[in-house]
């Protein structure tokens, strides 16, 4: 213990692996770490699928909690820590807005309950310059779409292929070549 | 598979970001087992997508943050108080088998101790049981010998017969014990000096004139005991010569050290 404490209280940024058997004993300052390092980038992945400030932060704080609580199931071998937590942030983001008391909120804009009305959810860009979605906007509209629908909103590629009447292997072709555009913008 | 344009075709991306089905998850997996370049290539949009989030990070809120500590802290120390509950259950529950414990454990270490001992002392007497054994054997070899001399000199039946030194070896002396009734014969060498390696003494017993053989031997090497010779019912004179090594011929006369005739 006197070891970490002493990497903890120096700045020092240590490996991965190092930090995750930290975080999987409950070590309190790795999880102070984690949120002094990660949070804000992860903030930034909460905010592009959510506007509403105040709504990320509670969101955020979620989030951490939820990664302390799974901390043991994550696998390094299946990939990156930071890539883990991405995909919780944004399923926890996804989770809000298509909550129940999260659409009752918005009176003015409820999530499309029907499926075909997805197309015009879609174009509803945010201002955010941040992650995929600063390049976003470079993709043709069709692609855009796609990503709008796939990642941001969460639809499964058989909900869109439904929703917009489009065979399922040319939605999963689709949203694959538009990946490796934004792949290319943002690399 | 073309593992090159399976990396290509966009499956890393949509794995990465969350997007892929779950059999599309599970044969990624799979192949990332089997291909080390697929993991490679993931790992490269990874660590793209984490310095571009990196990069573009906002400020997060202090508040999250806020909430966030005091949810860890008081996990802690819900965690730690958990530990006491146990631990008083645990002490009070388990109070008598626990001095039980400790007993047994003293009464192991105690008799571990003793046994220790006992094999100690067990493996030093049977040492000294063995020197012993050997000492006795050594003894009683050696009082059977005497009680077998001391019975040959002491039986009336026994005539003794001193060999004197001869022109050659005036200082040569030895007996001879003389059984004329069971014709055995032993003789007690007293001084006959050491003979070099490729020569030995010789008994023979003269009768009528003619040598009889009655044994080599090597008074140093018999330890100056009694030695039990050839047999012979008859004897004009004994008498002791040199010979070579392992002589079968007749007696070396010119070499003649010792001889007697018994008195009859």
């Amino acid at each position: 213990m006197v070891c970490v404490n002493h990497l903890l209280t120096s700045n020092t940024t240590y490996g991965e692996a190092e930090l995750v058997a930290l975080l999987q004993q409950r070590n309190n300052q790795a999880f102070t770490y984690l949120y002094d390092n990660y949070s804000g980038a992860l903030f930034g992945v909460i905010s592009q699928i959510i506007a509403n400030k105040e709504a990320a932060n509670d969101v955020l704080q979620e989030v951490f909690i939820n990664i302390w609580r799974k901390i043991e199931t994550y696998d390094l071998s299946k990939g990156r820590l930071f890539t883990w937590m991405l995909n919780i942030a944004r399923n926890a983001s996804i989770d809000k807005i298509r909550s129940k008391s999260w659409q009752n909120d918005l009176k003015n804009q409820s999530m499309p309950e029907d499926v075909n009305t997805l197309e015009n959810q879609s174009v509803r860009l945010n201002t955010d310059n941040v992650g995929i979605k600063k390049v976003l906007g470079k993709l043709k509209e069709e692609q855009r779409t796609l990503i709008e629908l796939s990642y941001f909103q969460g639809y499964t590629h058989e909900e869109i292929a439904k929703g917009l009447n489009i065979p399922l292997g040319t939605v999963k072709t689709r949203i694959r070549s538009a990946l490796l555009q934004l792949r290319s913008m943002i690399g | 598979m073309n593992i090159n344009e399976y990396i290509s075709s966009g499956i890393i991306e949509s794995y990465v970001l969350g997007l892929a089905s779950a059999e599309e998850r599970a044969e990624f997996e799979k192949l990332c087992k089997e291909y080390p370049e697929l993991v490679v290539a993931r790992n490269a949009f990874e660590l793209s997508l984490e310095k571009q989030a990196f990069e573009n990070a906002p400020q997060s809120p202090a508040s999250a943050r806020e909430g966030f500590m005091n949810f860890i802290n008081q996990e802690s120390l819900a965690s730690k108080s958990k530990i006491i509950t146990m631990e008083n259950s645990t002490s009070g529950k388990s109070s008598g088998p626990r001095w039980l414990a400790a007993a047994s454990v003293i009464l192991l270490l105690v008799a571990g101790y003793f046994a220790y001992q006992f094999y100690n002392q067990t493996k030093e007497l049977k040492n000294a049981n063995r020197d012993l054994e050997a000492k006795l054997k050594t003894s009683d070899s050696v009082l059977n010998r005497i009680a077998e001399e001391k019975k040959v000199m002491s039986d009336p039946k026994v005539t003794v017969v001193n060999l004197v030194g001869l022109a050659k070896a005036p200082a040569s002396s030895a007996s001879i014990y003389w059984d004329s009734t069971s014709a055995n014969v032993w003789l007690l060498v007293k001084n006959l000096p050491q003979l070099p390696s490729d020569k030995q003494y010789q008994l023979w017993a003269i009768i009528e004139g003619k040598p009889k053989n009655l044994g080599l031997f090597d008074p140093q090497a018999e330890n100056k005991v009694m030695l039990k010779m050839n047999n012979t019912q008859k004897a004009d004179a004994f008498a002791i010569t040199i010979e070579n090594r392992g002589n079968t011929g007749g007696p070396n006369l010119e070499e003649l050290q010792t001889m007697g005739k018994p008195k009859l």
